[in-house]
């Protein structure tokens, strides 16, 4: 109750800001000196949470399977290919069962809580904390023990992806246009993704990035790649080499 | 991990002109919390959240709040909450009295964290005597998760009642990584707590 | 099956709309159509959510997954509904405070632990349960998000900012609570269950379940009944206005409690059917969790509250435990008449069981509470009955 109370005071009050500003802004983070052995590395893909659906006049999530499937099958399709292209491997992630099971739960709330406070004390600008606030820092963690999630799997690497659409209506995108007129910003529509990488031999967190304004449609294939794209966008190693490689 | 973090976004988003920033504390320099006689050198360095949990305490996070987080109570009085009701019609926190024990304090603090954060897993795991502030004190061990996350939360807690007030301090983790690595950063900070005459 | 699953509803829906008005609105009970699959969009999103919801559920701290308990339930669920329908139930105990079971259109039912003390015995259980049930039959879930959705329109249009939430790390188990008993439908920033229509609708289904049941239909005014009384103790113990009396409130959609009473005790009376009220069986079937719970339920700080449910718990008859658990409440609450009070609930516990070390921890720790020294003997018997206790190295430091 409480934290319903306190979420739609946040969000309302996010709107009354504007949805442009650094919030909506993209961010990403590298760990200081971390490069990524091009053509090397084994990453293991954590299982995505993605959620699409239509976002009411009201504000309302309306969830929809058929747009959530396509955008499953479409993303991790799209995410295989970057990574290939890109000369790294790409293990999925099996859904363990038994005690294993407990760990990867453990670990794939505790990324949650990370990237969380990453966003809300790195990457917001006005509520940073002062010791990670200072230039070329980037230091989070989750601990080596992270590794028992990508045991016997050989991963050096556990990619942690999360994306949430909320398609407007066009309601929503009329309402759009009167707020505008009264100079309330509403937003129609969001999209939202964030994307990890973990070294599993340290827990640390090499790379975060956070985008609160996605492009690409993720229920047809080719705004999947788009939205990978975006997603992966300043993925450590991400810049091709100029040189003529087999597409 | 507390409603600090709620409370501190709801605060900033209503960019209230009175609320601090985040600050930063140095280590190796002796500092008073919330606004009391207490007085704390910590060991490393930390940060001050803006946003206080109740009128006599204050927190303080290294990684931010949802991944370690010491909070101090400095002097509560008899008959007042440990922290900002969360509702006070339907859902009002228990209060301190002037009475208690010390063995009274673990389930002031256990009713209060059930109720501000709504959750029945919450478990005071042990509970021990101990010194605190020159004082006769209680210690306790506690688990609990937070409704809206999954996560294993495990924390401590020293107290003592001084002068019929009561001073706490007490440290919140994810009970994955770290709490383990972050237990001593917080008994570093008990260990050199002291109050002012 | 599909089609003739919505015609069965309908006609149902048809009998109790229209039978509203009349002398004896219960209707004959279907024969139940079998599980359903879902139609549509919206349907299918519904689904999925709580499908995905589920998978991390059933691993949730919160949870209790002991499996006679839940077999136990599971039993009343049958003897309530019927064979047919209790099959299509997938059924969850969940360890919070409130009153309350809700199910999802997927088959998904959550109880609450808060319900199960409550509820007296099987009887008034199986009258919640079964009105649960009679939203999933009448497929309220779904037209209730439709409903949401036109009203949040409305809202929107109006000025109001009905902005979602939007959360970070993506569905966790706890959330399905949430959603399942607030709203049951996916929606975050949703408002409420059903109208009050249907919330008539589904207690008239529930009479007719009862009535083919084995249990005595008075159990769902008796539950409800208790459920008014319980809420003045809380609202006495608060010093606030009770709500007994008040009309529906806007925001209210449960038609007056109180008037729900009344229509289900008129309903009950016409019925005029002998049944049992498994209490018995009840009793002993909770007896190894009540102390959990009534723990639980002495944390929330509502004290009229749940002395008031002690005392209905335990009737005429006060056994040592629950006697011991009414102690604990009122040296929590801990004014000087509480402590007195509860000093002489620990005298009666440990003159019926002598064995009973935590009356005399309890005991102890009241009278000191009091700067009653005799406190520090009690706490020495408690020591010599339990040297191994978990506290007790702090309790010797309150006795130096």
């Amino acid at each position: 109750m409480l934290l319903r109370y306190l979420a739609f005071a946040v969000s309302f009050a996010l709107l009354m800001m504007g949805a442009q500003g650094a919030w909506a802004q993209e961010k990403s983070g590298t760990k200081p000196g971390f490069v990524l052995p091009r053509g090397s590395a084994k990453i293991l893909l954590i299982r995505p949470t993605i959620s699409v659906g239509a976002q009411s006049t009201g504000g309302m999530f309306e969830p929809n399977a058929d747009w959530t499937a396509q955008a499953r099958d479409n993303i991790a399709a799209a995410l295989a290919l970057a990574q290939t292209r890109l000369g790294n491997q790409v293990i999925v992630a099996e859904e363990p069962v038994g005690p294993a099971a407990q760990a990867m739960a453990d670990y794939r709330a505790l990324f949650s809580v990370v990237a969380d406070s990453v966003m809300r004390y790195q990457f917001f600008p006005g509520n940073r904390l002062p010791s990670k606030k200072r230039k070329g820092v980037f230091d989070w963690t989750m601990g080596p023990g992270g590794a028992e999630i990508a045991r016997e799997t050989g991963a050096d690497y556990a990619l942690f992806l999360s994306n949430q659409d909320q398609y407007g209506s066009t309601g929503r995108k009329i309402l759009q246009v009167f707020a505008a007129f009264a100079y309330v910003s509403v937003k129609s529509g969001e999209h939202t993704g964030m994307a990890g990488l973990i070294d599993l031999k340290t827990g640390d967190l090499v790379w975060l990035n956070a985008d609160m304004a996605m492009g690409g449609d993720v229920r047809t294939p080719q705004g999947a790649k788009k939205r990978v794209a975006q997603l992966l966008e300043d993925f450590p190693g991400s810049t091709p080499p100029a040189t003529p490689a087999a597409e | 991990m507390k409603r600090t973090l709620w409370l501190g976004a709801i605060l900033l988003a209503t960019a209230q002109p009175a609320l601090a920033s985040n600050t930063l504390i140095a280590a190796q320099a002796p500092v008073a919390v919330a606004k009391s006689p207490m007085t704390v050198t910590p060991d490393r360095e930390w940060n001050k959240m803006g946003a206080r949990p109740g009128r006599n305490s204050e927190s303080w996070t290294i990684d931010g709040d949802g991944l370690n987080e010491v909070t101090f109570y400095g002097g509560i009085e008899p008959d007042r909450t440990l922290f900002r009701e969360v509702n006070k019609h339907s859902t009002p926190l228990p209060r301190f009295s002037s009475t208690m024990l010390l063995t009274d304090i673990p389930a002031l603090f256990e009713a209060s964290y059930r109720i501000a954060l709504n959750t029945p897993v919450m478990k005071i795991d042990t509970v021990a005597p101990t010194t605190f502030l020159g004082h006769k004190a209680v210690q306790f061990a506690f688990t609990y998760s937070r409704v809206d996350e999954e996560v294993r939360r495990r924390g401590d807690a020293v107290a003592a009642i001084i002068d019929g007030k009561l001073f706490m301090i007490t440290f919140d983790a994810p009970d994955v990584f770290y709490y383990q690595r972050d237990m001593a950063a917080y008994r570093a900070i008990v260990a050199r707590a002291v109050i002012a005459r | 099956m599909r089609g003739g699953g919505w015609r069965q509803v309908a006609a149902v829906v048809a009998l109790l709309t229209s039978q509203a008005a009349q002398a004896e609105p219960i209707p004959t009970l279907p024969p139940y159509s079998g599980a359903y699959q879902p139609q549509g969009v919206d349907e299918r999103g519904l689904w999925m959510l709580v499908d995905e919801n589920e998978r991390s559920f059933r691993d949730s701290t919160v949870v209790i997954n002991d499996a006679p308990l839940k077999a136990y339930i599971q039993q009343i669920m049958c003897r309530m509904v019927g064979a047919a329908r209790c099959q299509t139930v997938r059924l969850y105990i969940v360890r919070d405070t409130s009153f309350n079971a809700s199910m999802a259109p997927n088959g998904m039912m959550i109880v609450h632990t808060g319900l199960l003390l409550r509820a007296r015995d099987e009887g008034e259980l199986a009258a919640v349960l079964g009105h649960e049930f009679a939203h999933f039959e009448l497929r309220h879930t779904l037209l209730g998000f439709q409903q949401g959705r036109k009203a949040g329109d409305i809202a929107a249009w109006a000025g109001v900012a009905g902005a979602a939430a939007w959360t970070y790390g993506g569905r966790n188990a706890y959330d399905t609570v949430r959603m399942a008993r607030s709203v049951q439908n996916a929606a975050i920033g949703s408002t409420y269950a059903h109208t009050r229509n249907q919330e008539r609708q589904a207690d008239l289904l529930s009479m007719a379940y009862l009535r083919a049941s084995a249990y005595d239909p008075h159990c769902f005014p008796d539950v409800w009944d208790r459920l008014l009384d319980k809420a003045d103790a809380t609202a006495h113990g608060r010093r606030q206005r009770s709500k007994r009396y008040d009309r529906a409130g806007f925001s209210d959609n449960h038609p007056t409690e109180l008037e729900r009473t009344t229509t289900l005790r008129r309903l009950a009376m016409a019925m005029n059917k002998p049944g049992e009220d498994g209490k018995a069986r009840y009793d002993m079937a909770l007896a190894g969790w009540r102390a959990q719970w009534i723990d639980d339920e002495i944390k929330r700080n509502d004290f009229e509250g749940t002395d008031y449910i002690l005392r209905q718990i335990a009737g005429p008859d006060w056994t040592p435990d629950l006697l011991f658990a009414r102690a604990e409440l009122y040296r929590t609450r801990g004014h000087p008449h509480d402590l007195a009070a509860a000093v002489g609930f620990y005298r009666d516990v440990v003159a019926r069981d002598p064995t009973h070390a935590e009356a005399y921890r309890g005991l102890g720790l009241a009278q000191l509470r009091s700067h009653d020294a005799a406190g520090a003997e009690a706490l020495r018997t408690y020591l010599t009955m339990k040297p191994a206790a978990e506290d007790a190295a702090m309790i010797s430091m309150l006795i130096q």
